[in-house]
């Protein structure tokens, strides 16, 4: 899973990422301990209220500062989380995390 | 002869139409269409691919005027005159609308937009609408652009008088024209055209205001709802309007489901403000996916807004509108 995310972190697209098990990050190379608990706080009340009320939304990006976060839900309850610089086209992280999901859900 | 070009940009209802209209001596080529959908029912009518008029300065010089197109949807024209028609210009002039909630903002994004072009170019801020709104003024210009990094010329303007964007143009061409007379020039512009001024086209219909103090465009202005705007903005089906408080002062979402979740995301943004205002402003919140409406909650000090779009729209175009809306509400 760490080799896995040593992939999500590309320069220029995602600067660092983790993953959600539940309520809790599993595997991260997040070097910002508070953006990681911003995340993980966010992330798990939005999806835990996406599944209450069946929106069937799969994808969060929270604008904070500088940065973007983006949560990605991927299978057997659990997000990626990514962060990058909020000028980042949004387009570009989520293209890439697409790429990447089929590896993840493996 | 010398030719020179200056091309005109900035946000909706800026007043690069009027500009370019103001200095021209052809009668200027102009797209203007009426506005039909997104926030701006404020005008009637806004440029869809460009504008161009021509100004014969002197004998021996000539201006050639370009100006953008201000809504986001047109934003490919922008790339596609910087790298043809006004590849070779002068100078850009950034018209700023001082009427709205955050000038600085639209500075910022067109700035970003054009960083490439002004490498080799001079840039003027040409603030209009100043006589509707007269805050900021240009000591706070000055000083919030020198917190920024930008040096630059910043001028007041009001884009109906040709002598007041002849002051634009000759912030830019005094030291390649020094013999031009401009004096001379403002006169003849303003001999042989007059501002312009539109009327407002239901005038005849309207009552005689009462009277206050308030100037008449204020009152347009608040005529059009946030909600109005939103409403009336592509892809959007639903919209929530909050206050300071993140409480919802105004809605018209019609699933239950979409009304709770945005409220939901509005509680999250909120708790966040809270906690974490250490990590920064939190400008919004999305929440996308193949088979549900896209969600969004923007937020700013004084108000915050809750979209329903259509999925198909791009999270870019979501994120450009509700930035828009939240400016065009002005309280
Ligand atoms: N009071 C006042 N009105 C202005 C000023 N500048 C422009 N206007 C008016 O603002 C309105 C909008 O101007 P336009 O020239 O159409 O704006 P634009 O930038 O071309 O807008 P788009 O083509 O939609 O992007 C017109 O009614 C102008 O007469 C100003 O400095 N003061
Ligand atoms: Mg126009």
């Amino acid at each position: 899973m760490k080799e896995l995310l040593g992939q999500v972190d590309k320069a220029g697209v995602v600067e660092s990422s983790c993953i959600l098990q539940g309520a809790e990050i599993s595997v991260s190379t997040f070097a910002s301990r508070n953006h990681e608990t911003v995340a993980k706080k966010a992330f798990s009340y939005v999806f835990q209220n996406v599944s209450k009320l069946r929106t069937k939304h799969d994808e969060a990006h929270l604008e904070i500062g500088g940065k973007r976060l983006s949560g990605f839900m991927l299978n057997g309850e659990r997000v990626l989380i990514c962060m990058s610089d909020k000028n980042t086209n949004v387009s570009l992280v989520r293209e890439h995390i697409y790429l990447l999901k089929p590896k993840f859900e493996a | 002869m010398a030719d020179y070009k200056i091309l005109f940009t900035g946000s909706v209802c800026s007043g690069k139409t009027t500009a370019i209209r103001s200095l021209s001596d052809i009668e200027t080529i102009d797209t203007d269409a009426s506005v039909s959908d997104s926030a701006i029912r404020r005008k009637q009518k806004t440029t869809i691919a460009m504008d161009y008029g021509v100004l014969e300065m002197s004998d021996s010089s000539r201006l050639h005027l370009y100006g953008t197109p201000g809504q986001e949807r047109f934003r490919f024209m922008w790339q596609l005159m910087m790298s043809d028609l006004v590849h070779d210009a002068q100078a850009l002039v950034l018209l700023v609308d001082n009427t709205r909630n955050d000038p600085f903002k639209d500075i910022r994004f067109y700035l970003d937009e054009f960083r490439d072009y002004l490498v080799q170019r001079q840039l003027i801020i040409a603030v209009t609408h100043s006589d509707q709104q007269a805050h900021p003024d240009h000591a706070y210009y000055m000083n919030e652009l020198k917190g920024m990094g930008i040096f630059t010329t910043v001028l007041f303007i009001d884009a109906r008088y040709p002598d007041s964007v002849l002051e634009v143009v000759k912030s830019v061409l005094a030291e390649r024209e020094p013999d031009l007379n401009w004096d001379e020039l403002g006169q003849r512009l303003m001999a042989h055209r007059p501002p312009v001024i539109e009327e407002e086209e239901e005038s005849s219909e309207a009552p005689v205001a009462a009277e206050t103090s308030e100037p008449p465009e204020v009152k347009l202005f608040s005529a059009v709802s946030l909600m109005d705007a939103a409403m009336n903005t592509r892809g959007i089906t639903g919209a929530m309007h909050l206050g300071a408080d993140r409480k919802v002062l105004e809605t018209n979402i019609g699933s239950m489901q979409n009304q709770a979740m945005l409220k939901t995301m509005v509680n999250l943004v909120a708790a966040l403000e809270k906690k974490v205002a250490f990590l920064g402003h939190i400008d919004n919140l999305v929440l996308c996916g193949p088979e549900h409406e896209t969600l969004s909650v923007f937020v700013e000090e004084r108000q915050a807004l809750g979209l329903c779009s259509e999925k198909e729209l791009s999270l870019a175009v979501v994120k450009q509108q509700g930035q828009d809306l939240l400016q065009w509400s002005g309280e």
